[in-house]
């Protein structure tokens, strides 16, 4: 993975009005990473985005491409999948397919094979002519992310890609993505599904009150906010951890129907946890040290808000 | 750049012009313009016969004539007796033994020939006015003796005036046609392609896919390929139009009883020419920059439609003022007219056409049309970007320009 940096944010700041969204965002994206940027619904995930393409113009700091603000004509291939997304409704799928290939700088003849080559491998080759109002929702998806692969972008930004997306076509993005990364291309994903993320992603960025919260490699972050969790299931109400000798600064994270996770402090022995629960008179079915999720990471960072995620 | 615009241009042509929609509508203006030809040239000549068989039809009448004009001998002819006793008259009529009573006053050419009638309905009631005016008008002739000074004295001579502007013949209405054409083209292509002006930014914000196409071309381009491609629309759909048009008045003139024109006789004043095309090239370029802004700033076509309607109101006004354009251009009215953007079109063309335009006039009016137009197609495409994302919203112009101008500054945006 080459670590020229593709995407650099400095300092952004983005107010709107006398509200602000961002305030002094730093972050860059490597050439050929997955990037996953997450945030609680509002946090300003979008208005970055929408900065960096140019939609937006930043209040304060710089946004660069490759070096260079963003300019539609710029040499970077780039794919982009808004969050907010729609296609010519009355026109067919092909000419709108086309004519976004054209304007991604391939030739008319080119831009109608790749489509057609797609449609085909997507499983609706023969809605090429139909009028794109007449498809149903995930059709529409379908071409949609055809519209957004095209011409083999270096760079692909997709903002809640898999939100409206069935299993099916969550499953087709998946592996799209996947083989746009083996190409080399450069991802940078909005998204809320955190086990894709965990999977993908080389690196994230959690968003909250403009300002990164945690920042780096997926482990990075799972240490940062304490490496190791434990999840066990347990029958009756777990007592509570503050009462129990032994347990100082372990944190219940989550407990829900009979399932618990706890954050110990760094370098806590588990089994001493165990003990000490046991030792409380909590009934514990199972207890298993694992890496701290990102899940519950994101839980514990936008608390309550998260939970209406 | 220049290849998105083109791309632009190439996909909205083609999506327009492949709709069937699009040449039904487009033809269907010239067929109903022929049928509603045909209709009017058929009711025509039925109401002639239907005038002539007036004029001609025998009625039964008592009249009384105090002018002493009425010839008796033409008045029976025509069908009437003499009844001084007006009573008996009126009697006579009202229990039918007689269609009508005319009386004659002293001085007819003050006073009106009053004629109490029985009722055969409007439009054949005007048989007892062309009976009763033919009876004193077959008297005068009579008075007079003479044919010729009868005719004089009936309708006139007919005149021909050759005027003159210097040592040059004026062009007069084989003049004053060709540079009317621009104003009627003017308005042939703005009523065309007023929804599409409209729709042209509007549509990609309906559609949700502002976002996705501004990172594959900028605001600027996407703008100006869609308002070229309304033009190529416009020239197509003005050839369809007036191409059934043209072949009907070449091959079924005589059929459907148009006027002959010749048209070797048209002047082509060089002047007029340049000034009507450079009032209508001005006049496109300012009305479709406003509407395209209109579309920017609105969040649906329903929305833009009261706002967009100002422009078109604008369109039309100057017309309630064209006879002060023809005997007074330099009226208060008519030089504001002459000078506000969105009525100076209308206004320079038609006065153009009257040949009631000084060249300074004209100068000024030109430039201001096409700066105002840059201004406008200016905010139009920067009220487009920065309106990308407010799907659903209406944006406020004021607020839109105080972000742009922060942002310029440094400041805070919106």
């Amino acid at each position: 993975m080459s670590s020229a940096a593709v995407v650099e944010v400095e300092h952004f700041r983005m107010a709107f009005g006398a509200t602000t969204v961002i305030d002094d965002l730093s972050f860059d994206i490597r050439r050929g990473e997955t990037f996953g940027f997450l945030g609680s619904n509002g946090s300003g995930k979008t208005t970055t985005i929408r900065a960096l393409l140019g939609i937006y113009e930043p209040t304060a700091g710089r946004l660069l491409i490759d070096g260079r603000p963003f300019r539609p004509e710029a040499s970077t291939r780039l794919g982009y999948l808004p969050e907010e997304r729609g296609l010519y409704r009355k026109e067919s799928v092909l000419d709108t397919m086309v004519y976004f290939g054209r304007l991604k700088g391939m030739n008319a003849a080119a831009a109608r094979a790749w489509c057609l080559a797609y449609l085909e491998r997507v499983g609706i080759p023969g809605l090429a002519k139909t009028r794109l109002d007449k498809l149903s929702g995930g059709q529409q998806q379908k071409v949609q992310l055809g519209v957004t692969v095209m011409n083999e972008p270096e760079l692909l930004i997709l903002d809640e890609p898999t939100k409206g997306f069935d299993p099916v076509n969550r499953r087709l993005l998946m592996d799209i993505i996947e083989e746009q990364r083996r190409a080399g291309a450069t991802v940078m994903m909005v998204t809320h599904q955190m086990e894709e993320v965990e999977r993908l992603c080389d690196r994230v960025l959690l968003l909250k009150d403009g300002k990164a919260r945690a920042y780096g490699t997926v482990a990075e972050v799972q240490e940062a906010f304490g490496g190791t969790t434990i999840r066990l299931r347990h029958e009756g109400v777990l007592p509570d951890l503050a009462t129990i000798a032994g347990l100082a600064g372990t944190r219940l994270v989550a407990d829900r129907d009979g399932e618990a996770e706890l954050a110990p402090p760094a370098g806590a022995d588990a089994s001493s946890i165990l003990a000490a629960l046991v030792g409380a008179g909590a009934r514990i079915a199972s207890f298993t040290p694992v890496r701290r999720s990102l899940d519950s990471i994101f839980i514990e960072v936008y608390g309550e808000q998260a939970g209406e995620q | 750049m220049a290849g998105n615009v083109r791309t632009v241009v190439a996909f909205e042509v083609a999506r327009t012009l492949s709709k069937p929609r699009f040449w039904v509508v487009t033809l269907l203006i010239p067929v109903l313009i022929a049928a509603i030809i045909g209709l009017e040239t058929w009711s025509n000549s039925s109401t002639q016969s239907s005038a002539a068989e007036q004029a001609n039809a025998k009625i039964a009448f008592e009249y009384s004539d105090a002018s002493g004009v009425v010839v008796p001998g033409i008045a029976t002819a025509a069908g009437g007796t003499v009844q001084a006793d007006a009573a008996k008259g009126l009697a006579d009529v009202q229990s039918g033994a007689v269609d009508a009573f005319i009386q004659y006053p002293a001085d007819p050419t003050k006073q009106p020939v009053t004629i109490a009638a029985k009722d055969l309905g409007l439009f054949a009631n005007q048989r007892y006015d062309a009976v009763a005016n033919a009876v004193l008008t077959a008297s005068a002739a009579q008075a007079i003796g003479d044919p010729s000074l009868a005719a004089l004295a009936a309708g006139g001579a007919t005149t021909q005036t050759t005027a003159y502007d210097g040592d040059r013949v004026a062009p007069g209405l084989a003049g004053l046609i060709p540079p009317a054409l621009y104003l009627l083209l003017f308005y042939l292509v703005l009523v065309l392609l007023y929804q599409q002006m409209l729709a042209a930014t509007l549509e990609e914000k309906e559609n949700r896919v502002t976002e996705m196409i501004l990172t594959t071309i900028t605001a600027r381009s996407l703008v100006a390929g869609k308002i070229v491609s309304i033009f190529i629309v416009g020239i197509v759909q003005m050839l369809v139009f007036a191409t059934p048009i043209a072949l009907g008045y070449a091959f079924l003139r005589d059929q459907l009883s148009l006027p002959s024109l010749d048209l070797s006789a048209l002047v082509f004043d060089p002047w007029r020419m340049t000034v009507g095309a450079l009032v209508l090239v001005g006049g496109f370029a300012l009305f479709t920059g406003s509407l395209v802004a209109v579309g920017a700033l609105m969040p649906s076509v329903k929305d833009a439609g009261p706002v967009s309607a100002v422009f078109m109101v604008a369109m039309f006004v100057p017309l309630y003022t064209i006879t002060m354009i023809l005997s007074n251009p330099s009226a208060p009215i008519v030089r504001v007219f002459t000078f506000f953007p969105w009525t100076a079109p209308v206004t320079v063309l038609a006065r153009n056409a009257l040949s009631s335009l000084d060249a300074t006039t004209a100068i000024i009016v030109i430039v201001e049309l096409f700066v105002v137009a840059a201004i406008v197609l200016w905010l139009a495409v920067r009220f487009f970007q920065y309106g990308a994302v407010e799907y659903g919203r209406k944006l406020d112009p004021r607020v839109a320009l105080r972000s742009m101008r922060a942002q310029r500054t440094g400041g805070a945006a919106r």
